[in-house]
């Protein structure tokens, strides 16, 4: 009995390790020297200095006193930036994949499939491509000012460059990043439910946001999540579709090591923007919990 | 009067489907047709079809004549291709590996770490690229790793086992255990329950779970961004550098032959899928 015990114990620690070794060793590790980086002075020529540092972090939240480094509130307001336009991003793309689950959740079976499918080949097809058809759609002699030339329109307009720009390109490669959540809790929706409100005098109005929305409620915060995650970090969307003029934290954060070479406050930057994204997912998770106790 | 309010709704919910679909494929059409347009001066202008970027992409002469083309060199972009692929297959053998082999752990073992592991598994997801992206070059530079195929390949395969473990994982758990405790009762071997109950039964879930990893090493840039060396530049990196650098029409034929490709992956992929209950059914009758 004792050697079965013993070979199940050598066959998880077989199936463990790989996984084990793979994450520890260059997620976790890696992870762990980034935040101690955080901490460190830069160097001269974007190495590090081992003395403790408070001012990569001191830079961007106030309290670097000009001894060492100045409080700059540039960096302040591209944080702020980045979270609204990934905010913004989120309602975006609910704005436009909502009603459209309800309507694929409608047809019969094989178009219901057929939509599903058109809806998941994006996700299969490479970013950079589906970012640069907005490059060509947006540019000044992109698609739009053509079409606008072409129907004797001569005053071309700028979008490429812009925070409109950069809200399209993100709501664009995200959408089915929303799509399958809320398609999701759309499709298992009770119509018995909605009977019954009819029923009892319930107007389509009322019937929606009493109903039906708060129904779709997970769906759309399980969305929400995963797109405003990988949007709060971007920073191929506004390096293509923003340019200079439009910044968020991973273009800061991408300077600091490509170009400025100041990686103890690159790795402060990428600090900041992985405990905002810990912080949303713990209050997503506290929601969460907080709606099972409400149902129950 | 309600009946005609309802059916106004319902089209207006149609005109915005229809519109919703042509927003999603309207900016990928655009590429393709733009692709076979040959106005050298202005591609948003047509000028008659013709495949001049494509043989261009081929080093093939074309209409234009002698005039040196855009394109740096195909040798270059062949190079590119090549490197995705070499690490796409490495990434996927990998990770494909370590990500079933966790999720039989967690499935099929129980053991006090387990809810430790479950955390961990969806951390890689959950990370932002750029955050893991730029751990991992300070990591590699830490060392005095060389920035690399190897380099890149560790990294894709950090965030990787953790889609496998998950596709695989869904197929566990909607699989029905008691087959393979009547194979251990018949006297099975653990090792031959595995090969030949196991394994048949979460194969779909194994070649999904591949599947995704290689569609997404493939596609992967921002993290392949920070730590990749000089010569190991891989497709999305290189049509990322051509795109900074100018817009060209021969971007258009490269990005219409990779969503070609891409359509076919998908299509095999989904359709796999969609045959995936049938199969278990065979699997569990014979």
């Amino acid at each position: 009995m004792s050697t079965l015990e013993g070979r199940k114990r050598l066959q998880l620690l077989g199936l463990l390790s790989p996984a084990t070794f793979v994450i520890g060793l260059f997620f976790i590790a890696p992870l762990v020297i980034m935040a101690t980086y955080s901490m460190l002075e830069p160097g001269l020529y974007g190495g590090v200095e081992w003395n403790f540092y408070p001012d990569n972090f001191g830079r961007v939240l106030g309290w670097a006193d000009g001894t060492l480094e100045e409080f700059d509130p540039v960096y302040l307001e591209i944080i702020l930036r980045s979270f609204k336009l990934a905010a913004i991003t989120v309602f975006l793309t609910l704005l436009v994949c909502y009603p459209a689950a309800f309507w694929v959740a409608r047809q019969p079976e094989k178009m219901r499939n057929f939509c599903m499918f058109l809806i998941t080949l994006p996700f299969f097809t490479s970013l950079i491509i589906r970012l640069y058809a907005w490059v060509l759609i947006l540019r000044p002699s992109g698609f739009i000012n053509t079409t606008l030339l072409a129907l004797g329109i001569n005053t071309p307009i700028n979008l490429i460059y812009t925070e409109t720009a950069v809200l399209i390109g993100m709501t664009y490669i995200f959408i089915p990043f929303m799509f399958m959540p809320v398609y999701a809790s759309v499709e298992k929706l009770d119509r018995r439910l909605l009977e019954a409100s009819a029923d009892l005098g319930a107007s389509r109005w009322q019937s929606f946001w009493k109903i039906i929305f708060p129904m779709t409620l997970p769906g759309v915060a399980a969305g929400s999540i995963i797109v405003f995650i990988p949007s709060l970090g971007n920073f191929i969307v506004p390096s293509l579709l923003g340019g200079a003029q439009v910044l968020m934290i991973g273009s800061l954060v991408e300077q600091q090591f490509l170009a400025a070479r100041n990686w103890p406050f690159g790795a402060a930057l990428a600090m900041l923007l992985m405990v905002a994204v810990l912080i949303c997912l713990i209050l997503n998770v506290l929601a969460q919990n907080r709606n099972k106790a409400g149902v129950s | 009067m309600n009946s005609l309010l309802a059916r106004l709704g319902r089209g207006l919910l149609g005109g915005y489907s229809l519109a919703f679909f042509i927003f999603l494929y309207l900016p990928i059409a655009l590429i393709v047709v733009y692709s076979f347009n040959s106005n050298p001066i202005n591609m948003m202008i047509w000028n008659g079809a013709s495949l001049d970027w494509y043989r261009s992409l081929f080093g093939l002469s074309n209409s234009l004549g002698s005039s040196k083309m855009y394109v740096e060199s195909s040798d270059q972009l062949l190079a590119a291709l090549r490197t995705s692929l070499t690490i796409a297959l490495s990434t996927t053998a990998i990770s494909t590996v370590a990500g079933t082999f966790m999720a039989l752990a967690l499935a099929r073992y129980r053991f006090r770490l387990q809810g430790f592991y479950r955390v961990l598994m969806f951390m890689p997801m959950l990370m932002p690229d750029i955050v893991l992206g730029i751990a991992l070059l300070i990591f590699f530079v830490g060392i005095g790793m060389p920035l690399g195929k190897a380099s890149i390949i560790i990294g894709h395969c950090t965030f990787l086992i953790s889609y496998v473990f998950l596709v695989v994982s869904a197929r566990l758990a909607g699989m029905d255990t008691r087959l393979e405790e009547a194979s251990a009762d018949l006297g099975a071997s653990p090792m031959h329950t595995f090969r030949r109950i196991t394994l048949p039964l979460i194969l779909p879930g194994v070649i999904g779970g591949a599947l995704l990893a290689f569609i997404i090493s493939m596609d992967d840039l921002v993290i392949t961004y920070f730590i990749s060396g000089v010569d190991s530049t891989t497709l999305p990196v290189y049509i990322y550098g051509m795109i900074r650098r100018g817009i060209k029409p021969e971007i258009n034929a490269i990005a219409t032959l990779l969503l070609i490709a891409s359509f076919i992956i998908a299509a095999v992929g989904l359709y796999l899928r969609s045959r995936q209950p049938a199969t278990t059914k065979e699997d569990t009758h014979g």
